[in-house]
């Protein structure tokens, strides 16, 4: 909106074509979620403890974490309200994948948001049953695969990029498209989740590869930049650094109030529209590798339950003393502070791995 | 009197001290306006 505005002023007051700078909108777009997030966020959480929306805690879980039984949830809500109105206000919104990103954010929020709503305040334990958070999930996914490939309007928007060989990429099908465009935003969005386990464990790693995404899809926009980096031009794409950046700024925001000894947690409303929006953005700019590699943390908490659940079925033995891993490490004698900061440098290094795939090749 | 400005030397534990900031939360937070003033730094170099 504020893009259009500047536009119109622009012809006749020039300064205001400034505006039409994607990095300039970059940064001001995280600034704007930054303080949104900032002057909103303590009327939320005041809300939410009036309300009394407090996480239950697993009582087989460590008991350190006991304490934490009562702590305001569902402040996800406050970061989607963020990035959404400042996508709004600094996104073009003449964009195609603006609206693809924004739409599946709120998607998978209104799932987190049911479940988490039937949880805490309907003290249903169940929450949204899994098959039903699945199936929902699985529509926007596909609804997502679907909407790209029929729109992709060069080969280079549906191929498989392959990071660090030079003109190393895999030329798609429809079938394995979508099914790849499906595994990436549903995967990641759970995996997201399913780390948000610790105060601050999920928020910064996924900001970390929120502004990592902003510079692909920068570049990815560019025709310049893409032809000399050698990755896809996908025009248009750059408009996803606006909608990355409010994410960063959003969760720098949210960070404050979910630090330990956090304050408030984001809840399914959060972590699943966050995932999901991190993978939709990597298709986009065609970088789903890279994404796996990023997000190795969140990879890792995943695999973790995958073989917990799957070792304790077949042998009836734990390969961990708790699933996922960042439990393993509590109960190891780990503070939680050192898990989480110590994640946090695993995922600050991963994402400068990925980063640097964009000239090593 | 000698009346101090911080209830302790160094605004890290001034917060700590404060009703505000609960024990712990200074670091990460000090880390968050760190960050935010490197992506003011940064903006530095497009605006001008």
């Amino acid at each position: 909106m504020l893009l259009w505005l500047f536009q119109q002023i622009g012809q006749d007051i020039r300064a205001f074509n400034v505006f039409n700078y994607l990095t300039l909108r970059a940064v001001l777009a995280t600034l704007t979620a930054l303080t949104i997030s900032f002057i909103v966020g303590p009327a939320v959480i005041r809300k939410l403890t009036a309300l009394k929306i407090g996480q239950s805690v697993r009582d087989d879980g460590p008991q350190t974490h006991l304490v934490k039984a009562g702590t305001p949830t569902m402040g996800g809500a406050l970061i989607l309200v963020s990035v959404t109105v400042t996508t709004l206000l600094w996104g073009d919104l003449s964009n195609q994948y603006v609206w693809v990103a924004l739409l599946t954010l709120v998607g998978f929020g209104v799932i987190g948001w049911v479940d988490d709503w039937r949880k805490v305040v309907e003290k249903n334990s169940r929450g949204l049953p899994s098959r039903w958070k699945y199936f929902w999930q699985s529509v926007i996914g596909l609804a997502v695969a679907v909407y790209l490939w029929n729109n992709a309007s060069l080969p280079a928007h549906t191929e498989l990029i392959i990071p660090f060989l030079k003109h190393a990429t895999l030329s798609l099908s429809a079938l394995v498209f979508i099914a790849l465009t499906y595994f990436v935003i549903v995967g990641s969005s759970n995996a997201v989740n399913l780390t948000d386990g610790l105060d601050g464990l999920a928020i910064l790693p996924t900001v970390m590869v929120a502004s990592a995404l902003a510079i692909f899809a920068y570049v990815a926009g560019n025709a310049v930049f893409s032809k000399y980096l050698g990755v896809p031009f996908v025009p248009g794409a750059g408009e996803l650094a606006i909608f990355c950046a409010a994410m960063a700024g959003a969760g720098l925001a949210f960070l404050w109030f979910n630090a330990y000894p956090a304050e408030v947690f984001m809840g399914d409303v959060g972590a699943l529209a966050l995932g999901a929006a991190l993978g939709v953005v990597a298709v986009i700019v065609r970088q789903e590798i890279v994404l796996f590699i990023m997000c190795g943390v969140f990879v890792v908490e995943t695999l973790s339950v995958m073989v917990q659940v799957a070792s304790f079925k077949l042998t009836g033995k734990r390969v961990f003393r708790m699933a996922p891993i960042h439990h393993h490490y509590e109960l190891k004698g780990w503070k939680e502070n050192q898990v989480v900061v110590r994640f946090w440098i695993i995922s600050m290094m991963l994402v400068l791995i990925g980063l640097s795939s964009l000239k090593l090749r | 009197m000698k009346r101090s400005t911080e209830r302790f030397g160094g605004d890290s534990c001034a917060g700590e001290a404060g009703t505000l900031w609960r024990h712990q939360n200074p670091p990460v937070r000090f880390w968050i306006i760190s960050m935010m003033l490197v992506l003011i730094g940064l903006s530095s170099l497009k605006l001008r």
